[in-house]
C-alpha cells in the first residue's frame, strides 16, 4: 500500500486472481475463521430455517494515539484488539432477516466475546467464534419470525430482494506491520501543541495524532476469503479563538496519510502556523452580512463541498419493514430517484475509483482492495457530460439497483453495511484559470449591482464542531433542510480585487441541487484528504469505523447561493484575564 | 477502517516521582489565587469559595480467557474538577432543589505532563465554565426560593471546615505486567476443565491514584493510594437457558499483597466448580422463611438497605424517601448490633479495605464515623452539605473524577454484641426454621452486589442478586445449592428481623455507584441470622444454550 509500491501491488492483485502464485499461509486466525464457519453451517432450531449465508470479520487493531496541548502530553493511548462482526442470514436472498427495524438487534443471550484473544490460539479463536455464530443466529431466527409478523398487517411498497449476490472474493495479502516512531510522534505532538500555544489569541489548541494498522479478516460461505493490511496515520489540529463580541471562532487543520512514514513534518508545522493565524485573524474579523449572488469555492473548499454535498448523498437509502403502528422516519438521499438526470453542468464528469492508489505522484488516501462485504470495487462513472449514471452500492438492493459494487465501507443498520466513496475524482472539460473565475465573478456582481463577491476557502467538513454545536446547528436548520458544514474561510471580494475576511456566516438551501447551478470551474485541481464516518458532517473522531477518502476537484464558481448569519448568543469573555503564558 | 477507538484508554508514560518539589500543587495554588481574587471582586454575585483538584491515576488492566491474553491496556490520566461556590455559604450555587442536580464540574483532563503553561490554561478556561454556571444557577435558585414555601430543612449549603495541609511523601507499588501475562493465561486456562463454562475471565486491575487538592481556605493536600485486584469471572447457561455467572475479586492496596498463584489457581477452580453446581442445581421457588447471610453477603446487605439511607445529603433532597431523617436518637437496628463508617481502618480479617483513605474529596481529613450504637441511629454520613442538626462534615464527601461531591461510604464495618459461633449460627437456623414450620432454611453464601432505591415515589426497596445459595434442611440432607433466587424486600422490615451473628466477619470490597460516580468501598460484616426473608424467581432468558457442540481439535 506504499506510494513506491503501487507497481508490486498491482502484481500481487494479478497473482491473487490467477491463483497462480502460491498463496501467503492463512495463519491461526483466517484457519480458526474458515473452520469455524464450515460448521456453522449445520446451525439449526427444530423447524426453523437453517442459515442461508454467515461472514465472519475480524480486525486485528494496533494503534497509538496522542494528544497534547500547550507543550504538555495530556494522553498516550497504546491499543490492540480484535474486534470481530459476525453476521447470520436466514431465508434466502429474496427474503432473510435483514432489512427489517430489529435487524442486527441482539434478540436473547449475548455471550461476552466482544474482545477477541490477541493471542494466536487456534482453539480459543475457534471458541469464540462458535459463541458469537451461535448467537448470531439466534438473533437472525428471531428476527425473521418478527419480520414475517410485522409484515402481516403492514404493507410493504415493492417487494425489493433482500440480498445481492456476489462473485466471492480470495485475496490473501502477506502481513508486513511498519515500525511507527512512537516516542518521535509524542515529542512531535508537544512541539506542534507548543507552537499553537505561543499565539496568545488562540483560547485554546490541541494537537491528535493516531496511527493504526489494521489486519483485516473476512470469510463467507460463498467462498471469499480476504486477509489484507491495512494502515493510516492522521494528525488533527484544533484551535479556538474568542472574538471581542465572544463569539467562539474554531477550525482544524488535518493530515492524513496511508503509510506512517507519510507525513511531512515540515509540512505539519507551515499548516499548525497558518491554521493559528487564520484563527487568531477569523476572531478579529467583521461578522458577516447576508449574502445572495456567487460564490467561489477555492481549492480545498471546492473538494469539501463536493465530499459532503454529492458524495454524501450518492448511496441509495432502503426503508426497512417497520412494527405496525410504529412509524420511523429514515433519511434519504437527496439524488434519489434521480438517475438519468442532470445533476452538474455538461461538461462536468464524476468518477469513484478506489484502485487508482497516486494522482499526480502523490499518494491517494481513499483507496482500497476490498469492501466489508468482500467484494472487490472497480471504477464507477457516477456522472458522465452532467448527467447522474450510477449510485456507490452495497450488497443490499435498492430500489433500481440489485447487485453491489463494492462500495461497502462502513458499517451500516438493518443488517446490511453503508456505501461511501472512495477516491472521488471531479472533472471538468471546460475551465479558466483561477484569475477568470474571480473575474467572472465581479463581472456577476457588477450586472446585479452587488458590491462584493463572496470566495469560501475552507468548509468545516469533516467537522471539529462539539457534539452539542452540531446538535444545535440540526435544530436551527430543521425549517430549511439538511443543513450544510459551515464555510471556516469566507471572504468578500471587492471590485479592486481587495479581499476581506468574514466571520460567523452559514449557507441557506446549499444542497445537491445547487451543484447544477456551477458556472465554471478552474483549470487547477485539489486533492482534499479525510476520514469518512457515518455521523453528520462526518464529525471528527466519532466512530470506531472510518473510510479513508480523497476527493479531487477543481475550483467551482456557483450561482445563486445565499449566506445568512449564524444566529446565536455568545457567551461573554472570561471575567478573568487569561494566565501568563 | 476500524480504528480501536471503541474505548478510550489512556496509557502512562513515566513514573511518580515522589519528595520532589510539588509542581502541580505549586501551579493549582497560584492559579486559584489569581483567579478567585478576581471571582470575589468582579463576579455578581461574588465567589466565595474555590476548590481545585486534580486525580492523577495510573493503571493497567490485563484480561486472559482460556489461555489467550484477550485485553492488555495501560494508560495515565489527570482530571482536573473546578468547584466555584457563589453567594454564601447560607444560599449558594449547589443549593439542593428538588429535581434538579447540581453539576459543574467537567472532569476535564490535564497534561500528564508539568507543564505549567498548559495545566494554567486548562484550570483558567475550566475555573471560567464553572463559575457561569454558578452564577447562572444561583439567580434561578433566588428566583425560585423567594416564591417556593419554606423548605423543610433551612439549613446551610456548605460548612466551615479547617483547612488542612499534608504533603504525603509515599512510594507507588509496583506494577508487573510482564509477569501477570503468563499468570493470567494460566489461571484462565484452567477453565479448559470444565465444559459447563461458556465462557471465562481472569483479569488483573492496577490502578495507583494520587489527589490533589487546594481550595480559597488555604487547603494544601497531597495524597494517594493503590488498587490491585483481581477479577475470575465464569458464565454459563443452563438447560433451561437460565444465564448463570460466578466469581471471585481479590483486592489489595499493592500488586505484591494479592494471593499467590496457586491460591489462585484454587480460586479458578471453585468458581468453575461453582459454577457448573449451579447449572444442575434446581431452579429456586418463591419463599419466605428464615436465611443465614454469610459476612460477604452481610456486608452487601447492611451496604445497600442501610449504608445508602444514612448517606447526609439525602436526609435534605426531598425527593428521597428520608427513611432515617427523623431517626436520629432512635433505634434503627436490634440494639446488639452497631454500625461504624471508618475510612482510616486499611484491613481487616487480614483483607486490606478498598474504603480507605486520607482525605476526602472536600479536602477533609477521614475519621471513624459511629452511625449506629447499640441499634441507636446517632449520625449520618457528612460531605460538607449541612443537613438539619448536623453541620460539619466527618470526612465522607466522596466523587469519581468528573461527578459533584455527595455523602458516601467508605469502609462499613458491623459490629455485634450476640454473636455465636458460625456452627452455633446454623442450629438456630434450624430452630427457626422448625419453630416456623418450613420445609427449610437459606443459606446466601456469596453475592454480586445490589441496588436499592431511595428516591421518595419508587418502591422503597432493594434488590441483592444471590449467586450462590442453598436449601437447608432441618432433616440432616446435605444443603441443596439452588439457582435463579433474588431477594425482595423494603429496608425497614429487614431491619427488625437479625436474630443473631456469628462471631467471625468477612470482607467485602466493592465499587459503589451512585450520584457522585464510582467510588471504592468495603463492608465488613459477620454471618446474619434473619427470622424472615423474601426471595422471588429471576425473570430469565428463553434462548437454549449453544445449538452445536464447543469446537474440537488443535490446528
Amino acid at each position: 500500500m506504499r506510494p513506491a509500491q503501487a507497481a508490486w501491488l498491482a502484481g500481487v492483485l494479478l497473482a491473487a486472481s490467477a491463483a497462480a502464485a502460491p498463496a501467503p499461509a492463512p495463519g491461526p486466525v483466517l484457519s480458526a475463521m474458515e473452520d469455524e464457519l464450515k460448521r456453522s453451517r449445520t446451525l439449526a432450531l427444530p423447524g426453523l430455517e437453517r442459515p442461508y449465508f454467515i461472514e465472519y470479520t475480524i480486525d486485528d487493531v494496533r494503534s497509538f494515539a496522542v494528544s497534547a496541548t500547550g507543550g504538555g502530553v495530556v494522553s498516550v493511548r497504546r491499543r490492540r484488539m480484535r474486534v470481530p462482526d459476525i453476521k447470520v442470514r436466514v431465508g434466502d436472498y429474496r427474503f432473510d432477516n435483514t432489512n427489517y427495524v430489529g435487524s442486527g438487534f441482539p434478540f436473547g443471550s449475548r455471550y461476552d466475546v466482544g474482545r477477541f484473544p490477541l493471542d494466536d490460539l487456534y482453539p480459543v479463536l475457534r471458541r469464540f467464534l462458535w459463541l458469537g455464530a451461535d448467537s448470531a443466529y439466534k438473533s437472525a431466527v428471531e428476527a425473521l419470525a418478527r419480520k414475517r409478523a410485522a409484515l402481516k398487517s403492514v404493507t410493504a411498497g415493492e417487494r425489493l430482494d433482500d440480498f445481492a449476490r456476489a462473485e466471492p472474493t480470495v485475496l490473501l495479502r502477506e502481513i508486513r506491520p511498519q515500525a511507527l516512531d512512537e516516542e518521535g510522534w509524542i515529542a512531535r505532538a508537544r512541539e506542534l501543541s507548543s507552537l499553537l500555544a505561543r499565539r496568545a489569541e488562540l483560547k485554546y489548541s490541541t494537537i491528535e495524532l493516531e496511527a493504526v494498522e489494521n489486519v483485516h479478516h473476512y470469510v463467507n460461505t460463498e467462498g471469499s476469503r480476504v486477509r489484507i493490511p491495512e494502515r493510516m496515520i492522521f494528525l488533527r489540529a484544533r484551535a479556538l479563538a474568542q472574538a471581542a463580541d465572544g463569539m467562539h471562532l474554531r477550525d482544524a487543520a488535518t493530515f492524513h496519510a496511508s503509510d506512517f512514514d507519510g507525513l511531512d513534518p515540515a509540512a505539519l508545522a507551515r499548516a499548525v502556523a497558518e491554521l493559528s493565524n487564520h484563527t487568531a485573524a477569523m476572531a478579529r474579523a467583521p461578522v458577516g452580512k447576508l449574502y445572495s449572488g456567487p460564490v467561489l469555492f477555492e481549492g480545498a473548499a471546492a473538494a469539501q463541498l463536493f465530499a459532503e454535498v454529492l458524495g454524501g448523498n450518492l448511496a441509495p437509502t432502503r426503508r426497512p419493514v417497520t412494527e405496525p403502528r410504529r412509524p420511523a422516519a429514515f433519511p434519504s438521499s437527496q439524488l434519489e430517484g434521480r438517475q438519468g438526470a442532470r445533476v452538474l453542468p455538461e461538461w462536468m464528469d464524476v468518477i469513484d475509483d478506489p484502485t487508482q492508489t497516486e494522482w499526480r505522484g502523490r499518494r491517494l488516501f481513499g483507496s482500497f482492495l476490498v469492501d466489508r462485504e468482500g467484494v472487490r470495487p472497480q471504477p464507477l462513472v457516477i456522472v458522465e457530460k452532467g448527467v447522474l449514471k450510477n449510485f456507490l452500492l452495497t450488497r443490499q438492493p435498492v430500489r433500481g439497483w440489485n447487485g453491489s459494487n463494492g462500495r461497502a465501507r462502513l458499517p451500516g443498520r438493518f443488517g446490511h453495511s453503508t456505501a461511501a466513496i472512495s477516491n472521488l475524482f471531479v472533472r471538468a472539460a471546460q475551465t479558466v484559470p483561477a484569475a477568470q473565475l474571480r473575474k467572472r465573478m465581479a463581472e456577476i456582481c457588477e450586472t446585479r449591482g452587488k458590491p462584493y463577491g463572496i470566495v469560501v476557502r475552507k468548509m468545516d467538513f469533516p467537522s471539529s464542531a462539539s457534539t452539542e454545536e452540531v446538535r444545535r446547528l440540526l435544530a436551527g436548520a430543521r425549517s430549511s433542510g439538511q443543513p450544510v458544514s459551515l464555510p471556516v474561510l469566507v471572504y468578500r471580494v471587492w471590485p479592486d480585487g481587495r479581499e476581506e475576511l468574514v466571520r460567523g456566516l452559514k449557507f441557506r438551501g446549499l444542497n445537491a441541487r445547487s451543484l447544477k447551478d456551477i458556472l465554471a470551474a478552474g483549470d487547477e485541481e485539489h486533492v482534499f484528504d479525510y476520514l469518512n464516518n457515518t455521523a453528520r458532517f462526518a464529525l471528527m473522531g466519532l466512530g470506531g469505523y472510518v473510510a479513508e477518502t480523497s476527493v479531487v476537484a477543481p475550483s467551482v464558481l456557483i450561482d445563486d447561493l445565499e449566506l445568512e448569519p449564524v444566529e446565536e448568543e455568545h457567551p461573554k469573555l472570561p471575567l478573568v484575564a487569561p494566565p501568563p503564558s | 477502517m476500524h480504528t480501536g477507538a471503541r474505548t478510550a484508554l489512556l496509557i502512562g508514560l513515566a513514573g511518580l516521582v515522589y519528595g520532589q518539589p510539588a509542581v502541580l500543587l505549586d501551579v493549582m495554588a497560584s492559579e486559584l489565587d489569581r483567579n478567585f481574587q478576581v471571582l470575589k471582586e468582579k463576579s455578581d454575585p461574588p465567589a466565595y469559595y474555590l476548590s481545585y483538584a486534580i486525580t492523577e491515576q495510573d493503571y493497567s488492566i490485563i484480561s486472559a480467557s482460556f489461555g489467550a491474553v484477550t485485553a492488555h491496556d495501560q494508560g495515565r490520566s489527570r482530571t482536573l474538577d473546578v468547584s466555584v461556590r457563589v453567594g454564601s455559604p447560607k444560599l449558594d450555587n449547589y443549593h439542593r432543589v428538588r429535581g434538579d442536580r447540581a453539576r459543574f464540574t467537567s472532569g476535564a483532563p490535564l497534561t500528564v505532563d508539568d507543564e505549567p503553561g498548559a495545566i494554567r490554561r486548562r484550570i483558567w478556561l475550566d475555573t471560567d465554565r464553572a463559575w457561569r454556571a454558578a452564577t447562572e444557577r444561583l439567580v434561578k435558585i433566588r428566583t425560585g426560593t423567594q416564591v417556593r414555601v419554606a423548605e423543610e430543612d433551612e439549613s446551610d449549603d456548605f460548612s466551615q471546615e479547617d483547612p488542612q495541609v499534608h504533603l504525603q511523601d509515599r512510594q507507588p507499588a509496583v506494577f508487573r505486567a510482564s509477569e501477570w501475562e503468563p499468570r493470567l493465561r494460566d489461571l484462565s486456562k484452567r477453565f479448559d476443565r470444565y465444559p459447563g463454562v461458556l465462557t471465562a475471565d481472569v483479569t488483573v486491575v492496577w490502578q495507583d491514584e494520587t489527589r490533589y487538592f487546594t481550595d480559597s481556605a488555604g487547603s494544601r493536600l497531597r495524597h494517594g493510594r493503590g488498587y490491585a485486584r483481581v477479577v475470575i469471572s465464569a458464565r454459563g447457561k443452563a438447560a433451561d437457558g437460565m444465564d448463570l455467572g460466578t466469581g471471585a475479586t481479590f483486592e489489595a492496596a499493592d500488586p505484591a499483597r494479592l494471593p499467590s498463584q496457586a491460591e489462585l489457581a484454587k480460586a479458578v477452580d471453585r468458581v468453575a466448580q461453582d459454577l457448573e453446581a449451579l447449572l444442575k442445581a434446581p431452579v429456586s421457588d418463591p419463599y419466605v422463611g428464615p436465611a443465614i447471610f454469610s459476612g460477604r453477603a452481610a456486608g452487601v446487605f447492611f451496604h445497600e438497605i442501610f449504608g445508602h439511607r444514612v448517606e447526609g445529603h439525602r436526609q435534605k433532597d426531598e425527593s428521597e424517601g428520608q427513611t432515617f431523617t427523623r431517626g436520629v436518637g432512635t433505634r434503627v437496628l436490634p440494639e446488639f448490633l452497631s454500625v461504624t463508617f471508618d475510612p482510616t481502618r486499611r484491613d481487616a480479617a487480614g483483607t486490606d479495605l478498598n474504603g480507605w483513605y486520607l482525605y476526602d474529596d472536600e479536602g477533609v481529613a477521614a475519621r471513624p464515623v459511629q452511625v449506629v450504637e447499640d441499634g441507636v441511629l446517632k449520625t449520618f454520613l457528612m460531605s460538607r452539605s449541612p443537613v438539619r442538626g448536623f453541620d460539619r462534615s466527618n470526612g465522607h464527601g466522596r466523587r469519581q473524577p468528573g461527578y459533584e461531591v455527595v455523602a458516601r461510604q467508605s469502609n462499613l464495618l458491623v459490629e455485634s454484641s450476640r454473636t455465636v459461633p458460625e456452627k452455633r449460627l446454623r442450629e438456630l437456623l434450624i430452630e427457626e426454621v422448625k419453630r416456623q414450620g418450613k420445609p427449610y432454611g437459606l443459606y446466601f453464601r456469596d453475592v454480586t452486589g445490589g441496588f436499592t432505591q431511595t428516591a421518595r415515589g419508587g418502591v422503597q426497596a432493594f434488590k441483592v442478586l444471590p449467586v450462590l445459595v442453598y436449601r437447608v434442611y432441618p432433616d440432616g440432607r446435605p444443603d441443596e445449592l439452588v439457582r435463579g433466587a433474588d431477594i425482595v424486600g423494603t429496608p425497614l422490615a429487614s431491619f427488625g428481623k437479625i436474630l443473631a451473628t456469628s462471631d467471625r466477619t468477612e470482607v467485602f470490597n466493592g465499587y459503589c455507584g451512585a450520584e457522585s460516580g464510582r467510588v471504592p468501598v468495603a463492608a465488613v460484616a459477620p454471618a446474619l441470622l434473619v427470622s424472615e426473608i423474601e426471595i422471588e424467581k429471576r425473570a430469565s432468558a428463553q434462548d437454549r444454550p449453544p445449538l452445536l457442540p464447543p469446537p474440537g481439535g488443535a490446528r
